[in-house]
């Protein structure tokens, strides 16, 4: 399972640096807009600081004029209208500055009507009144000058004190303005750079957790594996690539444990097969050996020695036997061999088990004088199959049942039809079968403790069975008691037509 | 067209000529301020008493009246009436036509340079006030100029 382009890690740290990015943009973009507020209102009141400096030296030269004409109305001293002639010289450029500092003031009409007054006072009191004075004193001292210069004075000094006062307003104003703009700018820029920290934080933790954390558990995990131990895994988390990654390792690790599993069994395989086959070569060179030995030692007699009739012939009868079983033994070389390939051929035919179970019987009756050989067969046992496959089956279970009683005994062998099954049981009353043994007793030339017993046997005739039965679509299985023998049972598909007596039966009973 | 468009912005300024004054107005409604300016036309003294200045000479005076903020052209014009009753005092009346109405003046004075009167009434839009004139002469020289400031209040 890959992730998705929207799940993956590089989607996600795409989208989490265009987050980022956006949002310093906009930190920025609100530090900028306060701090050119900032300024805007830092501006705002200089300007309103600069009006009221133009206003309070325009008051000034005024009041120097005012000065200097009433010393020199009083006085008649033309040194005391210094002041005047300064300020006079001063006015039109203090007049322009005041005009220039008002022009976009909200004030401006305040300060325009004080630029009237102003040059009015100048142009038809003040000037007059020192011309006045200076060509007519007396006429200057009179109370009217002194209360028309009060009355113009009062009026300019009343209109620059309510100028001043809402200069004074708007820079107050102002200047709350800017410290309210630079309060937002710094709540804004603390605001901005907590988030800013706070979210890189986040990511860092995400970072280290989503990606660092499952990366060293990973290393962790491959150092682990690396030193063998194939059961290593990973938890499964992690984003995108990451959550991949920690599914690959897994998987590998999987594979890589099933695969040294399978490796083990196979090594386990390979030894037993090896051991097998060594005891295979025990068995065969042990199991060649006594017969051919019996047949090069009385054809050796036959051919040295000059015999009678009866001896020859029952030396003959010994070797032809000998041959017999050699020839049986190679039969199971070969069956064990077709059977592992896989090319073990049969023959599908109705066949009727009980005859077969008759025949085989009557032919171990006759081969140990110690046993008794008991067999319970009512009915026909009909099924489909191949009848020398089967004769060799019952042949081997009785053959056992034989060899593994060697004190003698009962053999029973029994079969009957069950719902839709032939099943044969054959019981001896035995050796029995070791507990450690019975696992493996259909193993290929498994013949446990049998060997040193000096019981004779190949320790094919068991997995050929099963092979022989199981081919049939059948089932083999025992069991055994050690010291009161064991009672192997086939079970097979009988055949629903029950014809098969019929084709097979034979002759009669034992 | 152009000139009927002059006349019509001189109508308009002239009746402005009152700050504050409504145009509709057919009084004044509260103080205002009025500053013209004046040049004398014609001096007039007559000896009436003894030889030279004596009680009971008197000075007339016409003058044109200027709004130059307005307009170049004399807006209206004025009398003045002063009959000497010694020691350079005069007693004076005085008449001064502007476009809206009437002011008319009254009171003593001693120096032509530097003077005020009380304003006693009027007619048309001033017909309701009353108040001050201050009078500071400008322009020494012939013909003499004045600059008038007429402090109205309402009575």
């Amino acid at each position: 399972m890959t992730t998705s382009r929207w799940q993956s890690l590089e989607t996600r740290l795409v989208a989490a640096s265009i987050v980022f990015a956006l949002l310093i943009a906009f930190v920025f973009a609100v530090l900028i807009l306060s701090v050119s507020q900032l300024r805007s209102a830092t501006a705002r009141e200089a300007r309103a600081k600069d009006r009221t400096v133009a206003a309070l030296e325009l008051e000034k030269l005024v009041l120097d004029m005012e000065t200097g004409a009433r010393g020199l109305v009083i006085t008649g001293r033309e040194r005391l209208l210094q002041p005047w002639t300064a300020a006079r010289r001063q006015l039109p450029h203090g007049l322009a500055v005041f005009e220039e500092r008002f022009a976009d003031s909200p004030q401006r009409p305040q300060a325009e009507t004080l630029d009237r007054l102003i040059t009015a006072y100048v142009r038809d009191y003040s000037v007059p009144l020192v011309d006045l004075a200076r060509h007519q004193p007396a006429a200057a001292r009179i109370p009217l000058a002194t209360v028309e210069g009060k009355h113009r004075l009062d009026a300019i000094r009343t209109r620059f004190s309510a100028l001043l006062n809402a200069e004074n307003r708007f820079a107050a104003t102002s200047a709350a303005s800017a410290r309210s703009r630079s309060q937002s700018a710094i709540t804004g820029a603390i605001a901005g750079l907590a988030m800013s920290a706070l979210l890189i934080v986040g990511f860092g933790v995400y970072l280290a957790r989503a990606i660092a954390r499952p990366l060293r558990e990973a290393a962790a995990g491959a150092s682990r594996l690396a030193e063998g131990d194939l059961s290593t895994r990973l938890a499964q988390s992690g984003p995108g690539e990451v959550g991949d990654l920690t599914r690959s390792f897994n998987d590998m690790a999987q594979k890589l444990q099933s695969n040294r599993l399978e490796l083990e069994e196979q090594n386990e395989r390979l030894r037993e097969s090896e051991r097998l086959k060594a005891e295979l070569v025990s068995i065969v060179s042990h199991e060649l050996r006594t017969p051919l030995s019996s047949i090069l030692g009385f054809t050796e007699l036959l051919l040295r020695r000059t015999v009678d009739e009866p001896t020859r012939r029952s030396y003959l009868e010994i070797v032809v036997a000998q041959s017999q079983r050699l020839a049986t033994l190679l039969n199971d070389f070969l069956d064990a061999q077709q059977a592992e390939e896989g090319q073990l051929h049969l023959a599908e035919e109705p066949i009727d088990m009980a005859t077969i179970l008759r025949e085989q019987s009557r032919v171990f009756v006759g081969q140990s004088d110690r046993h008794e050989i008991r067999l319970d067969v009512d009915e026909p046992l009909p099924m489909r199959g191949d009848s020398s496959r089967m004769a060799q089956v019952v042949a081997n279970l009785l053959s056992n049942a034989i060899k593994y009683s060697p004190q003698g005994g009962l053999v029973e062998v029994a079969g009957e039809r069950t719902a839709g099954d032939v099943r044969i049981r054959v019981r001896d009353h035995g050796l029995g079968i070791p507990e450690d043994e019975q696992p493996r007793i259909f193993t290929k030339f498994f013949r446990g403790g049998a060997a040193a017993s000096g019981i004779s046997g190949t320790g094919l005739g068991l997995a050929i069975s099963r092979e022989i039965v199981e081919a049939h679509g059948g089932g083999i299985g025992f069991s055994s008691t050690p010291g009161s023998g064991s009672t192997f049972w086939l079970e097979l598909p009988a055949d629903a037509n029950g014809d098969a007596a019929e084709h097979t039966a034979t002759k009669g009973d034992t | 067209m152009k000139r009927s468009l002059v006349l019509a912005l001189a109508a308009l300024c002239a009746a402005l000529l009152i700050p504050g004054a409504p145009v509709a107005s057919t009084t004044l409604k509260g103080p205002g301020v009025i500053r013209i300016t004046s040049r004398e036309t014609n001096f007039t003294r007559v000896d009436t008493g003894a030889v030279g200045r004596s009680p009971g000479d008197m000075e007339i005076s016409r003058l044109q009246l200027y709004n130059t903020r307005i307009r170049q052209r004399p807006i209206g014009h004025g009398q003045l009436v002063c009959i000497y009753t010694g020691d350079n005092l005069r007693n004076c009346d005085g008449t001064f036509v502007l476009p809206a109405g009437k002011l008319v003046v009254s009171g003593g004075l001693v120096y032509r340079s530097l003077y005020d009167l009380a304003v006693i009434g009027g007619t048309g839009l001033y017909s309701n006030v009353r108040g001050t004139l201050v009078v500071t002469r400008v322009r020494q020289k012939a013909p003499p100029g004045d600059v008038l400031v007429f402090r109205l209040v309402v009575s």
